[in-house]
């Protein structure tokens, strides 16, 4: 998925509340992290756990009040939290997290795990016999069966600029790809109609397994989507309403900006699927003003919202409806600053930066003490390697150790940089911040901080989308500011490599669309994130990420605040479940009660 | 007349020609997205936004990319598509239109209904009870955010919501042709709050041209002929004191017509206004160029309606 910074360029809203993750020592949100199932409907502190419980309704229609639009309905350019649960809904990939387990995927459309050859090359995928299409109109493709050649499609047409899937390149390095436009991928074979041949450029078996949960694996069939595919703006994702389904849910109606409906797919058939797809209906009314959405969704029936509620909403929701409310663990906050430019590319300053800032501060800024948890690495609670990176403790470093700052450590810090007076000499630092509360109000926390070390701050605020298409997203521009912006990452998938890559690894500095904000480039750290890549064991591939993790702090690549945590708000009558990786109700196991 | 009606929709072209040029260089003049980066997504190689930007058109110079526009524009009213949703900016204008005019036209009729009497009875009985009460309450009504207002609004009288539940809340609205009944209920609300502060604003400004006129000697001759009160005041005070009135209306007219964005948003009524704010949001240029276009076209259709308007209220002003 997508990182904070653009996903929340489509969420401009209040702060995203937050709450305690799921951290043993807390013991705050356990039901949420998987608590006995005498209790599954309640987390610790008495909120709703978002898990699926016994019993569950059938039937019934579910209302859901978002102020957000989608980005991309088609399945090959699905990739933002939003898109993901209509897609989720209505397509089956390949793999799938069951809402109450973030960390294990399970065969949905495949027909058991994937098989990755001993070379780490190539990964083998059989799937499932007597999965059917369903369309609202009746085509030549109602009711065919999908096979792997569908598959394989939907993987060519990722490539197509049409389509122009964001992270195909990422996950699966395919032989033959880098000549592909949307035609053939010779790394991509069918040997039967059930069965799909990965082969990959470099040993990266292990990752590309556990990307195989993505949207891009929903089956597509070549023949009904070809000629959509070959028109701009593509008819697959601007009128999602003809899509081929494969889930329990069919788009039956879409107005771009205005409403989406879900219905039951009559072809989906319940004994291919682990999913109970409780729900007839799902409406789903976009544009709807947050403020107004929390109310009604407190006071309503048969209502949930679809994205991020209000600080004032879940404050009445925490105060007074603690059963409707759920609160789930997803991504990380950080500052970044330029690593390659001085005065941010001696490690001291570095160091003393992050013992000068205000952390708890920032969280304040957020929300106060609903909104999360601070941060002393960067794998945040739900991803392997958080617990190996050091958990809620964090890796000792000293500069880390005072959430509220710690003027003598930054001291001490700027001493070993060369200023005998432990403050800088008024050298000029250039940053810029977001506009938008609460990013302004984190934005001048960190401001203060870098003048406390003695810097004269060049401080600009400028909207999200600028600033991150125009400025900390195009690398010449990034290399003449300082302190871009504030990056945070929601990892595609509950993977250590999904999560730290994107932010730190060297390859992934680039001239335009950048999301390494440091411009973090550490050979060592580079050469250990293509090793622990190739390692496909969970336990000695989350000690490799959590050593890589421990590794970034020492480096200050950059300096940590927050572990979000991310509310869902519900009606009284509504058994919301949450996806726990992708902090979003899950349609498919929504109920009403 | 006729002559200067052709006249004045030959500049209005000029106008919108020369509107879209600035929505256009402003787009790409001053810091915004890159449209290119938005649709690619973060993790997207720089192959993929260079094809992104080529497929889009966005690698073309300036000229030329405006050029294509406006040809398309001229030729086949066809504002392009949205980077953001792939729909066609004109069907979604369009779609959108009838919640905009409906919210417009309905305000309208409120808030004269309520502004004219009031501004006139205030303006006669200066220094009343009445006059004081309305102008106190006109001057509350232009002071409260229409955001804020709307707000207010619904959490005391939405039905869902509201602590005296009597009118239909947010996202209530329906197309009058699916809805007649409903699409009234759940404008209705709407139009209170929108018409709120504009009523405020003309009741104010008729009392304040009204008492100016009524001071004038031709008023006075009027009475000295023995005219009655009512027919002093109807056809010698306020056809005068309406005149600044009708050019105000017609801008806000054509501005309401170009969107209400936050009375939209909080009622979630699908009209352009909303459009115009997500497209700005999400640096959708066809789309904004789209609203703007549609906006601006509006606004000067309202001024030369007026303008013509302002021959048959005011004997003085005629057009050669």
């Amino acid at each position: 998925m997508n990182d904070l910074r653009l996903r929340r360029a489509r969420r401009p809203l209040p702060s995203r509340p937050l709450l305690l993750g799921c951290v043993a020592t807390l013991a705050l949100v356990l039901g949420a992290c998987g608590g006995s199932s005498s209790d599954k409907k309640v987390a610790a502190g008495g909120f709703a756990s978002g898990l699926p419980t016994d019993g569950q309704k059938r039937g019934g229609t579910l209302k859901l009040l978002g102020s957000e639009g989608f980005f991309h309905l088609d399945p090959g350019g699905s990739y933002f939290q939003l898109d993901y649960m209509v897609t989720y809904a209505t397509q089956r990939p390949l793999y799938y997290f069951k809402p109450d387990d973030p960390k294990t995927a399970v065969p949905d459309l495949a027909d058991g795990p994937p098989q990755v050859s001993a070379d780490n090359k190539t990964v083998t995928v059989k799937i499932k016999s007597g999965i059917r299409y369903g369309t609202n109109k009746k085509t030549a493709i109602t009711g065919k069966e999908v096979t792997a050649a569908d598959v394989k499609y939907a993987f060519e047409r990722g490539l197509n600029p049409s389509v122009a899937n964001g992270y195909e390149g990422v996950y699966f390095p395919l032989v033959g790809a880098d000549k592909a436009k949307g035609g053939p991928i010779s790394g991509i074979t069918t040997p039967d109609a059930h069965t799909i041949v990965f082969k990959l450029t470099k040993p990266f078996g292990a990752t590309t397994a556990r990307a195989l949960v993505m949207p891009l694996t929903v089956p597509v069939p070549k023949s009904y989507v070809a000629p959509l595919d070959a028109k701009q703006p593509n008819p697959y994702d601007a009128q999602p309403e003809r899509q081929a389904f494969t889930g329990p849910y069919m788009i039956s109606d879409y107005k771009a900006g205005k409403t989406i409906t879900l219905v039951r797919n009559p072809q989906w058939d319940p004994k291919t699927d682990f999913k109970p797809a409780y729900l007839d209906r799902i409406e789903w009314t976009i544009d709807a003003d947050p403020n107004v959405a929390g109310r009604q969704i407190f006071s309503g029936t048969g209502l949930a919202n679809a994205d991020t509620p209000t600080a004032g909403a879940v404050k009445r929701f925490a105060t007074r409806a603690k059963d409707r409310i759920t609160f789930t663990p997803l991504g990380n906050r950080f500052v970044g600053v330029n690593t390659q430019r001085k005065p941010f590319s001696d490690i001291n300053v570095r160091k003393a930066f992050a013992a000068a800032l205000d952390r708890r501060a920032m969280l304040l800024a957020r929300g106060g003490p609903l909104v999360g948890q601070l941060a002393t690495h960067f794998l945040p609670p739900t991803i392997p390697g958080y617990d190996e990176a050091g958990g809620a403790k964090g890796t000792g470093a000293d500069y880390l150790a005072n959430p509220s700052g710690d003027p003598a450590v930054a001291a001490k810090y700027m001493k070993l940089a060369g200023f005998p007076s432990g403050k800088a000499n008024g050298e000029k630092v250039v940053m810029l911040g977001e506009n938008d509360s609460p990013a302004k109000e984190t934005a001048q926390i960190t401001r203060d901080a870098i003048a406390s070390l003695g810097f004269d701050v060049s401080f600009r605020l400028l909207d999200q989308s600028t600033l991150y298409s125009k400025f900390c997203g195009v690398r010449t521009e990034l290399e003449k500011i300082d302190v871009c912006g504030f990056a945070g990452w929601l990892p595609d998938f509950s993977d250590p490599y999904a999560m730290l890559t994107a932010n730190f690894y060297g390859k992934s500095i680039t001239a335009v669309n950048n999301s390494n904000a440091s411009l973090f480039d550490d050979p060592a750290v580079n050469a250990a994130m293509d090793k622990a890549a190739l390692i496909a064991d969970a336990g000695d591939r989350a000690k490799a990420w959590g050593a890589i993790d421990r590794r970034l702090v020492d480096k200050v690549a950059a300096v940590p605040f927050l572990f979000d945590n991310v509310a869902n708000i519900a009606s009284k009558n509504v058994q919301g479940v949450v996806g726990q990786w992708i902090a979003s109700w899950d349609l498919a196991y929504t109920s009403l009660k | 007349m006729a002559r200067y009606i052709l006249r004045r929709i030959g500049w209005t072209v000029v106008l919108l020609a020369l509107v879209s040029a600035v929505t256009f260089v402003i787009f790409y003049a001053l810091p915004s997205a890159d449209p290119a980066v938005l649709r690619a997504g973060r993790q997207a190689s720089p192959e993929l936004v260079a094809q992104i930007r080529a497929r889009l058109g966005l690698d073309d110079p300036l000229v030329v990319q405006y050029w294509t526009y406006m040809k398309d524009v001229v030729l086949h009213f066809d504002f392009g598509f949205s980077y953001q949703s792939g729909e066609s900016v004109r069907a979604a204008i369009v779609s959108r239109l009838p919640a905009t005019i409906s919210m417009t036209v309905g305000a309208l009729v409120i808030w004269l209904a309520t502004a004219l009497p009031i501004g006139v009875i205030s303006a006669i009985r200066r220094r009343s009870l009445l006059d004081r009460v309305t102008m106190t309450g006109a001057l509350l009504a232009i002071s409260a955010p229409v955001y804020w207002l709307a707000l207010v609004a619904l959490y005391l009288f939405a039905s869902d919501i509201g602590v005296i539940p009597i009118f239909d809340g947010a996202n209530t609205y329906v197309g009058i042709t699916q809805d007649p009944v409903q699409w009234f209920a759940s404008l209705l609300l709407p139009w209170l709050v929108l018409a709120a502060g504009f009523s405020a604003f003309y009741a104010r400004l008729l009392r304040a041209n009204l008492v100016e006129v009524m001071g004038e000697d031709y008023i006075r001759t009027a009475r000295a002929k023995g005219l009655p009160e009512r027919r002093v005041v109807w056809r010698h005070g306020v056809r005068a004191a309406i005149t600044p009135i009708v050019t105000v209306l017609g801008l806000d007219i054509g501005v309401l017509l170009g969107g209400s964005i936050l009375t939209e948003s909080v009622f979630n009524i699908p009209g352009v206004g909303r459009y115009a704010y997500d497209a700005i949001r999400t640096a959708d240029l066809p789309a904004i160029q789209g609203t703007v276009l549609f906006a601006a076209f509006f606004i000067v259709v309202a001024n030369l309606v007026v303008d013509i308007a302002y021959a048959f209220l005011d004997p003085r002003v005629r057009y050669g």
